[in-house]
């Protein structure tokens, strides 16, 4: 003690009468998290607090006019089902959203699960580099890639043609099937890597354990490696869910704006959005319409927060 | 070779298993009586570990047979095996209770739901796991882990229960404990226990048999007082107990003794059995508290001198640390209180001494050096020389060697 004294006292900070800090604890680490702040702050938060704010905007003689007025939302809720069917579109977003969420996430776990349990140890970094590849490029010209494979007299028909199938033309291009394909092909690098981290950090002791107990390979899968991926499945699912609602690009580019799907030939509730925002000057009545989806969305993920967190309670409590 | 009166509950025969590079388990053979207790015994890296997950079948082996009670179950996958591992770090289910842990092995299969919640609750009980039932792994000590674990592997009743250092996570006085539950478990349900670990203590204290294990090979099977008091390999020797180690030459050997040349001079021990040749290079074992220190020895005793380097208070006994004169390390242990000893000072010249039966010869051509530790058919004939390997199924407390007695 006298020795850390004197050596405080030759580095010349004299004995002071504060908290002691350990050797990790600086003033200025906080300082590292202002830029994301004020990053968020002016390109996330000042947007959003406009968005919102603009939504009770009133429009006269096509001029927005600042208010408070609830104008836009009696509007847009009176046309919910009839006129601009943006229920309809609202129920079409859902569908699609979580039908293609259900489908990328299986997708993905099969892809993750292999990865670990197929692919040697040292080789799987470089296979989930592959897996991931197609997140590197344009989402844009993805997009253009399969409507040349999907659409009327695509890649994938010609080659039905080519081998005397031409009973068997699909005729998915401009539906929510497009759609669908679209949105999986670009939401399965990012699920990938959420459930590979999930398997990945199973601890195989366990599968072992259930194997010597008796299990046999599919029940090792059931009931040991299913329920220790529950968490990472809700948290793929729900992100799958949010990104398939926020997204128009693959409604409007393979789903053709207003695709059919077992509902019908409705837009998706994004792809509205995008329209009205082009076609009309309401612009108070666009931000009306987009507040709606962000409360839709934010409830989606409060809901896989929700859930995701008790499966993990579950496990880790 | 298999009679159904003396049926071994365990048979391994030359089982070998080898890596890319190395042979993890090298030609071991053992057989092992139902409701005994073997404790293997090894330091890390000698392949206990591999040997327990052969004969669980999470691993495969790449020559040789395993045998339970008769039947050949080499190949048999690890789900179909009647035998059932308590791992390491207890590997229970974290997203189950204690109560589906414990009846995971019984669920598997189509079961009654009644009859399944009676057996958990009674193997619950045997190990005092009752009170805890609904409750989740995580909020489960060390010790309670340990109990589910067990549980859980008992609970399907194998015919033979396979441990691999159950108790090495736990602290040194709820190991104690476990060790006597385990072994009253043990006792209660007759089962066969092959038990892994590197903790000569608690395979001393459980085991009804110890298997020391090196490099893959087995080097001693014997009863945890034999292996402690006569040693039979170099290895042996070393990894168990507190030996001191005499290197030397054989001088002459008569009826009674065997007179060894070693650093600091003649050394007669006490003949049991066969005797090496004169002229070979042997070592002489001598346990650490065997050693007496005094200034002059009793009549035919040994007499080593030696210098002090080091001593340690244990609490009832000191432990001295002396340097022969051709520098070997020598232990000694005495049960004496702090201070009787107090005045010697580091450095300081005594001698110590034993008597020629309290030492025994390991290293030469004889039954402890044969190479093919193995094969117990190579072991001699030798009147009082212990079974080398695989003793015989029926499960006798060794006799004494004849030698011993003065």
């Amino acid at each position: 003690m006298t020795a850390a004294a004197a050596g405080d006292a030759a580095i010349g900070a004299p004995a002071r009468a504060r908290r002691m800090r350990t050797p990790n604890d600086s003033p200025l680490k906080i300082l590292c998290l202002a830029p994301i702040v004020i990053w968020y702050a002016i390109f996330f938060g000042l947007p959003l607090v406009f968005l919102l704010w603009i939504g009770f905007w009133r429009v006269e003689n096509y001029q927005s006019i600042p208010d408070v007025s609830l104008q836009n939302y009696q509007e847009i809720f009176q046309n919910w089902v009839v006129k601009s069917r943006y229920g309809l579109a609202m129920l079409q977003s859902f569908w699609v959203a979580s039908t293609t969420a259900a489908i990328a996430t299986v997708l993905s776990f099969l892809i993750a699960l292999a990865l670990v349990f197929a692919v040697p140890a040292r080789r799987q970094r470089l296979a989930l580099l592959f897996v991931i590849a197609p997140f590197w490029s344009s989402y844009v010209l993805r997009l253009y890639s399969w409507q040349t494979i999907l659409s009327k007299n695509g890649v994938l028909n010609s080659m039905l043609k080519a081998v005397g199938l031409d009973d068997w033309r699909l005729e998915i291009i401009y539906t929510q099937i497009a759609t669908r394909v679209g949105l999986v092909h670009f939401l399965t690098p990012v699920l990938v890597v959420i459930l590979y981290v999930t398997v990945i950090n199973i601890d195989r002791t366990l599968i072992e354990a259930a194997r010597e107990l008796g299990a046999s390979r599919w029940q090792a899968f059931t009931r040991v490696i299913l329920p220790l991926s529950r968490f990472g499945l809700i948290t793929a699912a729900s992100f799958a869910l949010i990104m398939g609602l926020g997204d128009a690009l693959s409604g409007a580019l393979l789903g053709g704006g207003a695709g059919a799907s077992v509902l019908g030939k409705y837009p998706l509730y994004s792809a509205m959005l995008m329209t009205d925002y082009a076609s009309s000057t309401n612009l108070p009545r666009t931000s009306a319409l987009a507040t709606i989806l962000v409360v839709a969305m934010v409830a989606m993920m409060a809901l896989g927060v929700w859930v995701a967190e008790r499966a993990r309670r579950r496990v880790s409590e | 070779m298999t009679e159904a009166s003396d049926q071994p509950d365990l048979e391994l025969l030359s089982v070998t298993k080898r890596f890319k590079g190395f042979t993890a388990v090298d030609e071991v053979s053992l057989k092992v009586r139902r409701g005994e207790f073997v404790a293997i015994m090894g330091p890390s890296g000698c392949g206990k570990t591999t040997l327990l997950r052969i004969l669980a079948g999470l691993e495969t082996m790449t020559t040789g047979q395993l045998r339970i009670r008769g039947r050949d179950v080499s190949d048999v996958p690890v789900n179909l095996r009647s035998t059932r591992l308590v791992w390491q770090n207890y590997a229970l289910f974290p997203h189950l209770d204690v109560f589906e842990n414990i009846a995971f092995g019984l669920t598997l299969k189509p079961h009654d739901k009644a009859v399944v919640s009676g057996r958990v609750k009674a193997m619950a009980d045997l190990v005092g796991m009752r009170d805890f039932l609904d409750r989740r792994i995580g909020q489960l000590s060390g010790g309670q882990k340990q109990r589910v674990a067990l549980a859980r592997a008992l609970v399907t009743e194998p015919e033979i229960l396979l441990l691999d250092e159950p108790l090495s996570a736990l602290d040194a006085h709820l190991r104690l404990r476990m060790q006597g539950e385990l072994r009253r478990i043990q006792q209660a349900l007759g089962v066969t226990f092959i038990y892994v670990t590197h903790n000569q203590i608690e395979a001393f204290s459980m085991a009804d048999r110890v298997v020391v294990m090196n490099a893959g090979r087995i080097e001693q099977v014997d009863t945890p007082e034999r292996i402690y008091t006569f040693p039979k390999t170099h290895f042996v020797a070393r990894f168990v107990g507190a030996n001191n180690l005499f290197e030397g030459r054989v001088s002459a050997v008569d009826e009674r003794h065997t007179a060894v040349a070693c650093g600091h001079g003649t050394v007669t021990v006490t003949n049991r059995g066969a005797t090496p040749a004169v002229g070979e290079t042997v070592t002489v074992v001598v346990q650490a508290d065997r050693m007496r220190r005094a200034a002059a020895g009793g009549p035919g005793e040994n007499t080593v001198p030696v210098t002090l380097k080091g001593r340690e208070f244990a609490g009832s006994q000191n432990i001295y640390l002396f340097d022969g004169l051709d520098g070997t390390e020598i232990k000694l242990v005495a049960q004496e209180s702090m201070g009787s000893a107090a005045v010697m000072a580091v450095n300081a010249s005594m001698t110590v001494h034993f008597s020629p039966e309290d030492a025994s010869i390991i290293g030469y051509a004889g039954p402890a050096a044969a190479p093919a530790a193995d094969a117990p058919a190579q072991a001699p004939a030798a009147v009082s020389a212990p079974p080398v390997q695989a003793p015989p199924p029926v499960q006798a407390p060794t006799p004494e060697p004849a030698g011993a007695a003065p």
